[in-house]
């Protein structure tokens, strides 16, 4: 008498999907997959014929992303690539956290306060986001040089919010469209000032979208790499453009270092986008699905 | 300056000096503008422009100020900082293109007006950079939109390590396209490449990819497209989540075929975030630079020299500065246009399904 | 068999979790009958219908539609009819289409579905909107188009999700109306879910009335009114809200010749006499019972008038025919409804009584006593 206990839910995927996802899955990851292998063989392993699957891992791919030991010398030279890191890291948390600040406040303001011709703004915005590089390479490159950002922090952190701005306007707008107006009303009429409202209502509301927007600013700035490589200098170097130059070198592509280096880069991005998947999917259709 | 309660419109004369009086600032600021480019030498005549900018820029603030006009207050900071770093770069940009100019010459600019557009536009370069360009984005677009559509079909249902596998599929955009374009590039060695490795098992002989025009448009466009399918399944699958599942139950109840279903249920929900997708993917195809860079430059020779690697080139290796510029700015339009349709698009996206 | 029945049979769904939705239920509902699933949020009433549907399997027991066990089957195979609470219109679909739906899978001649359509929107005055889609309606016509793809077909039940609680007031008694009409010249069983007693006890032929998973009650909207057979159920039905009061039984007297009794309860001090149910004198005297009046139950009489309970009023509301008045014994609140025409004033001493025939006695097991 007794029927099958499973919730009769449309939304739940027949038996033997996870094995069939799990292949396809692994599939499509393999070339990544490829590149963490490589991270972990030696210099002739990465380049075997025919290609190697196993084989005795080594660390010294990872080491010598950091230290690299002169042929002359025994000692072992700094590499710089934990300053490349250390650039990376900075410069994209420092762009994001400031244009989700200035582009909060910004978004605020549009959907809040809004003015005559808002949607013409915002198509303005929206345009910037989508302008091709190539655009304002030029005339940025010499402001840059001219007024001595060309290699700062300074720099290359401005252009980046730049970047980040106009995303970050239109998910936070559509983020605070969609808040009920009632419990700010409220609000207002306890005596609470604007700010107040702002920080003590409003905001916290708006979390996942500021998770959203981080996390696409963040996989935007990280490997962002034509600016990176004509505006930054010898100190503020990030990592792709160290890559870039590491490729270029005459022994040819030493690829197991180049493996250990990507694959040293990949962690905080995968990690970010791993926790805060569920914002990812909203954020990428700009926010037009209603939960 | 009179302090003015808000909303008040008090009849400000159009000469009156004072800080608040944009119209007039703005007047100054072409003025000056038009006068330094016309007399002074490059540089100096784009601080000067920069500054009439800030001046203008200021003005307008000191209007708000003065109004209490809050909105306008909290959206002027991120605003200023788009107009400096995007805007204004974006009119200099706009008005280099009508002189003659080389960055790398000390010459000082010469008026060309229409000159420059005019060459590019017969150009056949050009004509053959935008052949490739638009060949190659219809094929990468066309294989994300593909792929991406299965893979979000994949997804959709609920299983056991959905969370995990979700995120290894979308590791591919995550990787840095230096890693993307050197790795790929590696992959398609004749050598040590796994892919002629692959095929080498098959055939005895190495195979070679990246020589003929055609191999190395499919190289591309096949790292593209798998970096960027993901994304497209991103957008899908958030399609495919919002339907309501009483919907599904609804056409069961009806009993409605499985194709029936998806025709009436589930195509109209993601057919606007296809379209989304298509558009999105396709601007940035259209920007396509750093895989066809990094996989073989553009080659083998210019074969597969894209619009932006072409301008990236005629700019800083062949110093023809103004004549790139003009070159960007028709790009720029077609862009703008996409732009257009793409927000038409999520706006009838936003009133179909409210 | 009857030809067309729906039939659970101690049906129980246990969610992975351990939460137990629906407990042991039975039930049958008969061939043409309206059945009413009537209790507060999170009693299993919906679950109960949806495992009729076909979406939700049952744990344990057995559901049979038209004679035939149906716990294996699909949704699409059962041929049942169901509107759901959110109407769950195809948004893609013009009202033509989304009526025209369902009857694909019976393969009825284009001529055929086009009458099928023209017909029920006769019936619902559904005319005017058959090319617009469901965003472009108002909730009233959303709610008719989906009742309306429920009735083209020819189903073997029909099934109603709380079909009347997103429309306002108004729009709800004409609907209740015309449902009710409707499904008359269907004649086939009929189950809807409904949290709204109004709507339950005016279109039901019979109630069932659920509590955590477990029927209270089955019975006519009329017995249900008359006899409720719990505390639960006395409570729930009845507005304003019948008055349960803890009191101590003194004793019973007179004959059975009527069915009838006189009781005597200790209630708030003081002693009231009232007409009882013979059974009552089965009880222990000094037990405890609940007695349970309908505010339309009691008779105002003099306060000192033996029998009577005294109490004070507290409040008056008016509400144009009647007047609910709440009055205070103790911390006990009563409530009261008389015709307008009666003069009460605030604060003034009055003596209830209960009107012969509608007491009801529930024992300590909180069950009537009958």
């Amino acid at each position: 008498m007794a029927a099958r206990v499973l919730s009769r839910d449309v939304r739940q995927a027949p038996r033997g999907w996870a094995a069939f996802a799990t292949i396809v899955s692994l599939i499509y990851f393999f070339p990544v997959l490829w590149i963490i292998l490589t991270a972990f063989k030696t210099h002739n392993d990465a380049l075997a014929v025919p290609p190697k699957w196993l084989f005795t891992p080594t660390l010294e791919n990872f080491i010598a992303v950091f230290s690299r030991v002169m042929t002359y010398q025994g000692a072992a030279a700094n590499t710089g690539f934990d300053l490349f890191f250390f650039n990376s890291i900075f410069i994209a948390m420092t762009s994001v956290a400031v244009a989700l600040v200035l582009g909060t406040v910004a978004a605020y303001g549009f959907s809040r306060y809004p003015l005559k011709g808002n949607d013409t703004y915002l198509f303005i915005i929206l345009t910037t986001r989508m302008l091709p590089p190539i655009v304002v390479i030029i005339p940025i490159f010499v402001m840059f040089r001219e007024a001595g950002l060309s290699g700062t922090y300074v720099g290359i952190i401005l252009l980046y919010t730049a970047f980040n701005l106009p995303f970050t306007i239109w998910m936070m707008k559509s983020f605070f469209d969609e808040l009920s107006r009632e419990v700010e009303d409220a609000a207002r009429m306890d005596g609470s000032s604007e700010i107040k409202v702002f920080f003590k209502i409003c905001l916290p509301q708006v979390i996942p979208g500021l998770a959203a927007t981080a996390v696409f600013g963040l996989i935007l700035t990280w490997n962002e790499y034509l600016f990176a490589l004509l505006l930054t200098g010898v100190e503020t170097r990030t990592v792709p453009v160290a890559m870039g130059q590491t490729i270029g070198g005459a022994i040819g592509v030493r690829w197991g270092l180049l493996a250990a280096i990507e694959t040293l880069f990949l962690v905080p991005v995968v990690l970010v986008t791993f926790l805060l998947q569920n914002q990812l999917l909203r954020g990428v259709t700009f926010g037009t699905i209603r939960r | 300056m009179v302090a003015v309660a808000p909303g008040i419109r008090t009849r400000r004369r159009f000469l009156s000096l004072s800080w608040s009086n944009w119209p007039l600032a703005l007047v100054a600021a072409v003025v000056v503008v038009a006068l330094a480019v016309w007399l002074l030498p490059a540089d100096s005549a784009f601080w000067v422009s920069l500054a009439a900018v800030c001046v203008v820029a200021f003005s307008a603030v000191a209007y708000v100020y003065s109004r209490r006009l809050n909105g306008a207050l909290l959206v002027a900071p991120a605003v200023a900082l788009l107009l400096v770093m995007n805007i204004f770069p974006l009119l200099w940009s706009l008005g280099l293109s009508f002189f003659h100019y080389r960055a790398s010459s000390i010459q000082p600019p010469s008026w060309l007006g229409l000159g420059n557009f005019a060459k590019v536009l017969t150009s056949p370069d050009v004509w053959d950079r935008l052949r490739t360009t638009g060949l190659i984005m219809v094929l990468t677009v066309g294989c994300q939109l593909v792929v991406g559509f299965l893979l979000a079909l994949l997804f959709e249902k609920r299983f056991v390590g959905r969370r995990v596998l979700l995120t290894l599929v979308l590791t591919p955009m995550m990787l840095s396209y230096v890693a993307v374009g050197a790795f790929f590039r590696y992959y398609y060695d004749p050598t040590f490449g796994l892919l002629s490795q692959f095929v080498r098992t098959f055939t005895g002989e190495p195979f070679l990819l990246l020589n003929t025009p055609w191999g190395a448009r499919a190289g591309i466009i096949f790292a593209d497209a798998w970096m960027w399918s993901p994304f497209v399944m991103l957008l899908v699958l958030a399609g495919l989540v919002s339907v309501p599942s009483y919907l599904y139950e609804a056409a069961e109840i009806d009993r409605a075929s499985w194709w029936r279903k998806f025709r009436t249920i589930t195509l109209p929900y993601i057919r606007g975030l296809l379209l989304l997708a298509l558009l999105f993917r396709t601007i940035e195809a259209f920007k396509l630079f750093d895989v066809v860079f990094l996989i073989n430059e553009g080659g083998p020779g210019t074969s597969n020299e894209t619009i932006a690697l072409y301008i990236y080139r005629q700019s800083f290796q062949y110093n023809k500065t103004s004549y790139a510029t003009a070159l960007t700015y028709i790009v720029l339009f077609v862009v703008v246009v996409l732009t257009n349709l793409y927000l038409y698009g999520v706006n009838r996206r936003a009133r179909e399904t409210a | 068999m009857a030809v067309s029945e729906i039939q659970l049979v101690r049906v129980t769904k246990r969610f992975p979790g351990g939460l137990v939705a629906v407990d042991n239920v039975d039930l049958t509902v008969g061939s043409g009958e309206v059945m009413c699933l009537l209790g507060p949020s999170g009693c299993g009433k919906t679950t109960t219908l949806r495992m009729v549907a076909g979406l939700e399997w049952a744990t344990s027991g057995d559901i049979l539609i038209a004679g035939k066990r149906v716990n294996h089957l699909q949704a699409r195979d059962r041929n049942v009819a169901m509107t759901f609470q959110f109407y769950a219109l195809y948004p893609s679909l013009t009202v033509a289409e989304n009526l025209a739906y369902p009857l694909h899978a019976d393969r009825l001649s284009r001529g055929e579905i086009a009458e099928r359509i023209r017909r029920v929107a006769a019936v619902l005055e559904l005319g005017g909107i058959l090319e617009r889609r469901p965003h472009e309606l108002g909730e009233g016509e959303k709610q008719r188009v989906a009742v309306g793809r429920s009735i083209v077909r020819s189903p073997t039940c029909f099934l109603f999700d709380e079909p009347l609680s997103r429309l306002d007031i108004q729009l709800r008694q004409t609907m209740r109306t015309q449902i009710k009409e409707i499904l008359e010249q269907l004649d086939k069983p009929t189950v809807i879910v409904t949290h709204d007693q109004i709507e339950a006890l005016t279109m039901a032929d019979r109630i069932a009335v659920m509590r955590d998973g477990r029927l209270e009650q089955v019975a006519t909207p009329h017995d249900l009114f008359a006899h409720p057979a719990n505390l639960f159920v006395a409570g729930f039905i009845g507005t304003p809200q019948m008055n349960l009061l803890e009191a101590v039984l003194i004793g019973t007297e007179g004959g059975a010749a009527n069915g009838q009794a006189t009781g005597r309860f200790r209630l708030l001090g003081a002693e009231i006499i009232a007409t009882v149910e013979a059974r009552v004198g089965s009880l222990a005297r000094e037990s405890p019972v609940t007695l349970g009046i309908r505010p339309r139950s009691f008779e105002l009489v003099d306060p000192a008038a033996s029998g009577a309970l005294p109490a004070k009023v507290d409040i008056i509301e008016p509400m144009g025919a009647e007047v609910l008045a709440h009055l205070v014994e103790g911390d006990v609140d009563l409530r009261c409804v008389m015709p307008h025409t009666t003069r009460i004033a605030l604060g003034e001493a009055v003596g209830l009584r209960c009107k012969p025939g509608q007491l009801h006695v529930f024992g300590a097991d909180g069950r009537l006593v009958q």
